[in-house]
């Protein structure tokens, strides 16, 4: 009888349900495993100097990813996040430059990043173009503005102060690893909390049924994009106040790795599912890469080869548990 | 309703789109269409750029447009973007060789071996290379397909060694004297000649001990960025040998970050931008191997001129021998020149 019972109540791991578990959390397990090889293999990794570094050096695209969780779950993609970076970078740069304003000058890519962003969410429900495509154009005018500041040349910045946003510490802390700690905490609770969360999950899960149930599915959308366009912009004001110079050629290739991020964590590419904590689990996948191979001399013709099979490793354990269910 | 509604302004908005793009196209295209008609009407010159969006691109140009108009002979300079593309590159040297639209081209090739596909041009006027010659051999500055007539350049490998045998200087009295190699790109074969030249040199000395090589992309952040994480395991790196200021720069950063200062630590990088002259000048870089790209455009315009007149042609053009100073520079010679502040921004 105690027997049959104990049976009955014991939670039992059925391949499926391993499966599952390996669907669900194929982002974190490789990021465990990573960890655990590079802890090993060098002494110099797993230290508190290296960690703040790795955090530091990817908050840009850990901001980019983050808010481009919400474009893409409610089924949109925003390619032109690079080039608002791009726009950001230089428009810092100058209106710094200009008016010798330091704080000015930093305001200046976030509200630039916000405007632009507004700017996709529009052309995307006003024209009905396809989010690929009108952020696709949109990066070229972006790009194309960039160069038009610059001339194509970079902004050297000069004033005390700008570099202190990326440079900058607060008790061996890099601001920018507390600016990027707040803003996941924020956005995490926005898409899990909030009215606009659920909307964001309903728009990119069935658009016509979220409008048949009341969700503005249009002015959803420009949120996200605005959101988007806001961290491209905050990302361009870390990464031109680390440098202290603005290029229009900054950011390139940002908006690939920040999709590559968001999706390697789990969201998913059709919309409707996802979390933020993947994307930053996603991000600091690729991250610990990069690290690695840094601090242990390996050739780095390699990396994308092995970042490419850890992505694929990463992306078919997901689908092994697709295919199962 | 809702929707009716939009779709009803939907077309106006998308029919002001494209009729702005359209008229911005028009206003752009200008003359451009117009047939290059040789020395009667002047010449129509395609200037090629491997980026327009890259500041050593834009001083070649500038180069290339003030011996241009030195030469006071009507000539009318196209900038092509290569968008840092072999293919989108070898599309514009081959549209540039049919057909008369132009009389010459003065190129700066992303990737001079694939650019040898476009040659013989159809048309058959001449071209002049600028930094990289055209061609499979990356060594080899003479002509080495029909066309070229010019290549204002200096051998990758040999400007390389130059700075790898500055660093075997440095690390004389250093056992071990630890380098890092910062390259640019190792996919591009430029990059990896500059790699093996360093190598070559490097290898040969028995206290020098190459940590690794990163790269750094051309780029400040990403240069920042993979030092920093070299700093981690190798904190008590001597020399951090790149081939390109703005990586420089970027490991600049990295050590600053780190808490080490740069002037104690062998930084060296190529371009001779203002900035790493100034930080040469002000001792935390140690050298930088400085380009002419304004010089190096001027002298490829002149070649091409000299090519289109018939007059004699240096089929190569030393471009460390094209500027007002000597290119490898450290604070001694620099201090030679106090008036010299580079020929172009990074």
């Amino acid at each position: 009888m105690t027997s049959t019972t104990a049976r009955t109540t014991a939670p039992r791991i059925t391949p499926a349900k391993a499966l599952a578990f390996l669907r669900d959390y194929a982002v974190l397990i490789l990021l465990a495993a990573l960890l655990i090889v590079l802890a090993i293999a060098s002494p110099s990794f797993f230290t508190f100097a290296n960690l703040v570094n790795i955090v530091n050096q990817n908050t840009p695209l850990a901001l980019i990813a983050v808010a481009g969780t919400f474009v893409i779950i409610s089924g949109s993609f925003d390619l032109s996040t690079a080039a608002i970076y791009a726009v950001g970078s230089v428009a810092a740069a100058w209106v710094a430059m200009e008016t010798g304003n330091v704080v000015l000058g930093l305001l200046a890519p976030p509200v630039i990043g916000l405007a632009l962003g507004v700017f996709n969410g529009l052309a995307v429900t006003v024209l009905r173009v396809h989010s690929f495509l009108a952020t696709l154009a949109s990066s070229l005018i972006f790009q194309a503005i960039a160069v038009l500041i610059t001339g194509g040349a970079l902004i050297q910045v000069s004033l005390d102060g700008f570099s202190e946003l990326g440079r900058g510490r607060i008790g061996g802390v890099f601001y920018t690893v507390v600016i990027l700690i707040v803003f996941v905490a924020i956005m995490w609770f926005v898409l899990k909390g909030t009215v606009f969360g659920r909307h964001v999950f309903a728009v990119g899960g069935n658009p016509d049924a979220a409008q048949l149930s009341g969700v503005r599915v249009d002015r959803t959308r420009v949120m996200v994009f605005a959101l988007s366009g806001l961290a491209a912009g905050m990302a361009a004001a870390i990464g031109v106040s680390r440098i202290a110079s603005g290029q229009p050629q900054a950011g390139a290739g940002l908006e690939f790795d920040a999709i590559a991020a968001i999706i390697l964590g789990g969201t998913s590419i059709y919309g409707g599912v996802g979390a933020v904590w993947r994307s930053v689990a996603g991000v600091f996948l690729i991250a610990l890469i990069g690290n690695g191979f840094d601090i242990l001399g390996f050739n780095p013709q390699i990396k994308d080869l092995v970042t490419g099979a850890i992505i694929l490793a990463a992306v078919g354990l997901a689908a092994a548990g697709i295919k199962r269910r | 309703m809702h929707q009716s509604k939009l779709r009803s302004w939907r077309l106006p908005v998308t029919a002001s789109v494209v009729l702005l793009g359209a008229t911005a196209l028009t206003a752009c295209s200008g003359d451009g269409g117009s047939a290059g008609a040789g020395s009667e009407d002047g010449y129509e010159i395609a200037v090629l750029l491997s980026s327009s969006q890259n500041g050593y691109n834009q001083a070649v140009a500038k180069g290339v447009q003030e011996m241009a108009d030195e030469l006071d002979a009507d000539i009318n300079l196209t900038l092509l973007d290569g968008q840092f593309n072999a293919d989108t590159q070898l599309s514009q040297m081959e549209t540039a060789g049919v057909g008369d639209k132009y009389d010459g081209v003065v190129v700066v090739p992303f990737d001079g071996p694939a650019l040898a596909a476009a040659f013989p041009l159809g048309n058959g006027i001449p071209v002049t290379s600028v930094l990289n010659p055209i061609g499979p051999d990356l060594s080899e500055m003479e002509p080495q397909v029909e066309g070229v007539v010019s290549t204002v350049a200096v051998p990758a490998g040999e400007a390389a060694a130059k700075q790898a045998e500055d660093v075997v200087t440095y690390c004389a009295d250093l056992d071990p004297c630890k380098v890092v190699l910062l390259v640019g790109q190792l996919n591009a074969p430029l990059d990896v000649t500059r790699e093996e030249s360093y190598r070559e040199v490097l290898e040969a000395e028995d206290n020098i001990e190459i940590v690794t090589t990163v790269e750094g992309n051309y780029d400040p952040d990403q240069s920042a960025t993979t030092i920093t994480n070299v700093l981690q395991s190798t904190p008590d790196v001597n020399v951090i040998l790149s081939n390109a200021d703005q990586q420089t720069k970027g490991a600049q950063i990295a050590l600053e970050d780190a808490g080490i200062d740069p002037s104690t630590v062998y930084l060296t990088g190529g371009g001779g931008t203002t900035e790493s002259i100034q930080n040469v000048r002000d001792g935390i870089w140690k050298a930088d191997y400085i380009n002419f790209p304004v010089s190096m455009g001027a002298a490829a315009m002149e070649q091409l001129y000299n090519a289109l007149t018939g007059a004699d042609v240096e089929s190569y053009v030393n471009a460390d021998e094209v500027g007002e100073i000597e290119p490898y520079a450290t604070k001694e010679t620099l201090d030679e020149t106090p008036d010299y502040v580079g020929e172009w921004e990074g």
